[in-house]
């Protein structure tokens, strides 16, 4: 608990609240959910090269896609960060103080992020993104329109729970919720991962998008 | 939130098989099986002249020679700096002057590019991919 009453979240976790192999793999989704695209974003999917995907480009991921390196949450009075280890090593911060998303925002990889907590769930509600990212690696695509709400719940020392409803009616029939967890690093802290420093595999990619294992 | 000493103890035992596995995704930045074709298998026996401890794959230099004595330098790449060192690599486990056999995947575009997941030295000892843990598959 910290001094202000409302839960710690402090450690290093690794984890995150969605399947960032395919977004639409039922064993990520809350069940019954389901991803159901737009015919514009169907097509996309079928077209991506793995070339082209941000995240291998060293650039942001995105809400809620993760990756296998840790990550902090750093709470301090009117504002959290999330700080990440990789893939990229980059922060988000966490509005905690009560105001609203502003009515004009130039679009952005982690658009704004305000939180309040429900109980022992902190609860993060984020727009203003850009249409860049990549929910997953098979290309899942998203436009400005997204809506993301968040819901971290430190259910013991060593767990959390995430779960991210997703509303883009740009590209997606309707909301559909992502499931995942965190388990915590103990005794371990963030390592720096400089992506950009010497990305030399980006000249050895070819094909379609897909998973990490090579299952589409 | 404060955590006893005893605590600590039991959840770094814990963790710690669950922070080897959770390393199991290896390919954290991209599709691994959109660079490496993991249906070939390359067994180079060699010199290493390089190591790279550099993101976000680090990674070494090779240098094989032929029988009929042409000498060919391959990459050879590893897990991130952080997860190998969080698996029981060291600054030092694998340097310059290293005579090791290292097997692995090579590249689908034909160039002297692979992916090590194991190194074998002269001694027999062995370092993989993500881990200096014998053991760990």
């Amino acid at each position: 608990m910290m001094a202000d009453g409302t839960p710690d979240l402090s450690g290093v976790w690794l984890g995150s609240g969605s399947n960032d192999a395919d977004i639409a793999n039922p064993r990520g989704l809350k069940a019954g959910d389901s991803v159901v695209m737009l015919p514009w974003a169907e097509q996309l999917v079928k077209t991506r090269q793995s070339k082209d995907d941000p995240e291998s480009n060293c650039l942001p991921a995105g809400i809620p896609r993760g990756s296998p390196y840790p990550w902090r949450f750093a709470q301090t009075p009117g504002i959290y960060f999330i700080v990440y280890e990789g893939n990229i090593h980059s922060w988000r911060q966490i509005f905690m103080d009560g105001r609203k998303h502003p009515a004009d925002m130039i679009p952005s990889w982690y658009g704004h992020s305000i939180g309040h907590w429900e109980g022992k769930t902190l609860v993060v509600d984020t727009v203003g993104f850009n249409d860049k990212f990549w929910f997953d690696y098979k290309g899942h695509p998203h436009t400005e329109q997204l809506h993301t709400v968040e819901r971290y719940t430190r259910t013991d020392l060593g767990n959390m729970t995430i779960e991210v409803t997703i509303t883009d009616p740009g590209a997606y029939a309707k909301p559909f919720t992502t499931v995942g967890r965190a388990r915590i690093m103990a005794g371990q802290d963030l390592m720096e991962y400089i992506c950009q420093e010497d990305n030399f595999d980006l000249g050895h990619i070819s094909g379609p998008a897909k998973g990490p294992g090579g299952a589409q | 939130m404060k955590e006893s000493g005893v605590m600590k103890l039991i959840l770094r035992m814990a963790v710690t098989a669950a922070g080897l596995l959770a390393a199991l995704p290896v390919f954290a930045h991209h599709s691994g099986a959109a660079v490496f074709d993991t249906t070939k298998k390359l067994e180079l026996k060699g010199v290493v002249t390089k190591m790279e401890w550099t993101n976000p794959h680090a990674h070494f230099y090779l240098e094989v020679k032929d029988a009929d004595g042409t000498v060919t330098s391959w990459n050879l790449e590893l897990a991130s700096p952080s997860i190998l060192l969080r698996n029981g690599w060291k600054r030092d486990s694998l340097k310059a002057g290293d005579v090791v056999t290292v097997d692995g995947s090579p590249a689908k575009d034909n160039s002297k590019f692979g992916i090590a997941q194991s190194i074998v030295f002269a001694d027999g000892h062995k370092l993989n991919f993500l881990s200096a843990y014998e053991d760990l598959k």
